[in-house]
């Protein structure tokens, strides 16, 4: 058993400082994961030459991988920080910063990215009054809650655009994510009144046909949302928007 | 958001079209037409007179070269430029990330550039090497002894740009692996793309039939370079072959 946890980060003072790599021990304990070594080298803030440091900066949240905030590459892989155990993980353990978003400072980036994408395509359910309609909730069939329960765990975590090779911070694609969740309100009884809003958004440069079906997001996604499903029903459905706007309108 | 953007080009506004566009052309025609292209070129094999008379059924069409410029190389040329458009969006991660659909995805992209390529070089040695001078002892397609037949096999061994055949054999197999290659994954992301299939099941089953097609059409190419590239162009004569008359390149019937 390892006498010491040993973990090399790639770290980065701001957001246009260049980035360095530094490595860090740590007395070994069972039950770490990354997010609470960072937090031990928060208290300990002493690299592996003895060198007192500034601490290393982080997002987390919740610690059970459903906030989304602590998304890192660990040992060369995007995932959650809080759900990958020392463990089971091949030491020394790297800890890089997702590449796919700007940089705030080490481990932290900044997604708002996501979240414009997600006002872009409306992703949420809109209220149908805000007095009482004298109506019961509309009805969604026990199957196809199955399938949007799938859909709704997503965290905004980031991994699936880290993974994407049509999705670059410089470019339009709005990415996997985003797709994901149009799938989902756009099978809601009252979401999908904005189906065609969304479809039209996605029908944009930077929509679903940017999409270059790699199939990365899917294996990628801690939650495992099928997002590769999301992305051949939203290319069915803007398939049929397409001859729609074409021979209907 | 950014209420000062300026007004979309027509590129931008027509974005969606474009691409679903691509997406077709890549079937229809030029994939029908690649196909057609190997059932064409796969009869060698049967022998001289089955190539000849397939070959001829081709060039006797009515208004050739208007089908050829506006189901062949139009298409082909909107699938290609706006195809590498597409290529040079991606950022390839299969070092990073291995996965099998990944280097589907990569390969996707290296066989449309190789398969440019092979189409540039195919082009100049069967169709335009005469313009470059450079077909003397194949080129004089309209008298070519042995008809089609004896054009097309001069051609493949005549040594053009000084390259043995073998090496042509060698440049041939590698446009067609790339060719079907890029034609049977590019059936499956079509059909990903219009939302033909969806789920996970029906895209691996999806999947394997387009790699047996692939298989298929790979030996059937073989095939076809085989018989090209095996027989002797001496043996080949007038006399031992039915021979069209029909083959003009210039100028096809009807479009004068
Ligand atoms: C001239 C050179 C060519 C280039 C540069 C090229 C490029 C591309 C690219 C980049 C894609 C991927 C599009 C995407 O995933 O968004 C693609 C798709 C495709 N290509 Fe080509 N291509 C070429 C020639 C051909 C030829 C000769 C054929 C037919 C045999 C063909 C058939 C297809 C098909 C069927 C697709 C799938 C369309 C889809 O995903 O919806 N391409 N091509
Ligand atoms: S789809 Fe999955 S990988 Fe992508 S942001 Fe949501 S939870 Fe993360
Ligand atoms: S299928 Fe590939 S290209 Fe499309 S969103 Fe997922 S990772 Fe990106
Ligand atoms: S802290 Fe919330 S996902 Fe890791």
């Amino acid at each position: 058993m390892a006498k010491e946890i040993h973990v090399r980060i790639k770290r980065q003072a701001g957001p246009d400082a260049k980035s360095y790599w530094e490595e860090f021990k740590m007395p070994y304990e069972s039950g770490h994961n990354c997010v609470s070594v960072l937090m031990y080298l928060r208290e300990h803030p002493v690299n592996a030459k003895g060198e007192k440091v500034e601490p290393v900066v982080w997002e987390s949240n919740c610690m059970e991988e459903v906030c989304g905030a602590c998304a890192m590459i660990v040992n060369g892989t995007p995932r959650q920080a809080c759900a990958a155990l020392i463990d089971e993980l091949q030491q020394p353990i790297v800890l890089e910063p997702l590449t796919k978003f700007p940089i705030v400072r080490d481990l932290q980036v900044d997604r708002q990215a996501m979240f414009d994408a997600l006002l872009a395509v409306k992703a949420w359910v809109p209220i149908d009054g805000t007095q009482d309609i004298h109506r019961h909730a509309p009805l969604i069939s026990p199957k196809e809650q199955d399938i949007r329960y799938l859909f709704s765990r997503c965290m905004s975590c980031g991994c699936c655009l880290e993974v994407c090779p049509q999705y670059r911070k410089d470019a339009r694609f709005i990415g996997p994510a985003a797709l994901g969740q149009v799938r989902l309100h756009n099978s809601h009884p009252t979401g999908g009144f904005f189906k065609e809003d969304r479809l039209h958004v996605l029908m944009e440069p930077g929509g679903i046909a940017d999409c270059g079906n790699a199939q990365n997001c899917v294996k990628i996604c801690p939650k495992d949302i099928p997002l590769t499903s999301a992305i051949g029903e939203l290319g069915r459905q803007t398939t049929i928007q397409w001859l729609r706007d074409l021979f209907v309108k | 958001m950014d209420v000062s953007k300026p007004a979309p080009s027509l590129l931008d506004k027509n974005h969606f079209a474009l691409r679903r566009v691509h997406s077709l052309l890549g079937i229809v025609p030029i994939g029908l037409f690649l196909v057609n292209h190997m059932l064409a070129n796969s009869t060698a094999f049967l022998g001289a007179s089955h190539f000849n008379h397939h070959i001829g059924l081709i060039h006797d069409l009515p208004w050739l070269l208007w089908i050829e410029v506006l189901f062949i190389f139009l298409p082909l040329a909107f699938h290609g430029i706006l195809g590498v458009v597409i290529a040079l969006e991606a950022r390839y991660n299969q070092n990073r990330y291995p996965y099998m659909d990944n280097w589907r995805y990569t390969l996707q992209r290296v066989t449309a550039y190789i398969t440019i390529a092979f189409i540039a070089v195919h082009m100049l040695h069967y169709r335009f090497a005469h313009w470059f001078g450079i077909a003397a002892n194949y080129g004089d397609a309209h008298h070519a002894a042995g008809g089609f037949y004896g054009f097309t096999i001069e051609g493949f061994q005549s040594g053009l740009l000084g390259l043995p055949t073998w090496v042509w054999i060698v440049i041939y197999a590698i446009g067609l692996a790339a060719a079907v290659y890029h034609f049977c994954n590019g059936i499956v992301t079509f059909c990903i793309t219009w939302g033909i299939v969806i789920g996970d099941e029906s895209r691996k089953r999806l999947s394997l039939a387009a790699g047996a097609l692939g298989v298929l059409m790979l030996v059937w190419g073989v095939v076809s370079i085989y018989a090209l590239a095996t027989v002797d162009p001496e043996t080949i004569t007038d006399d031992s072959v039915e021979t069209h008359t029909a083959y003009v390149i210039e100028a096809p019937p009807g479009s004068s």
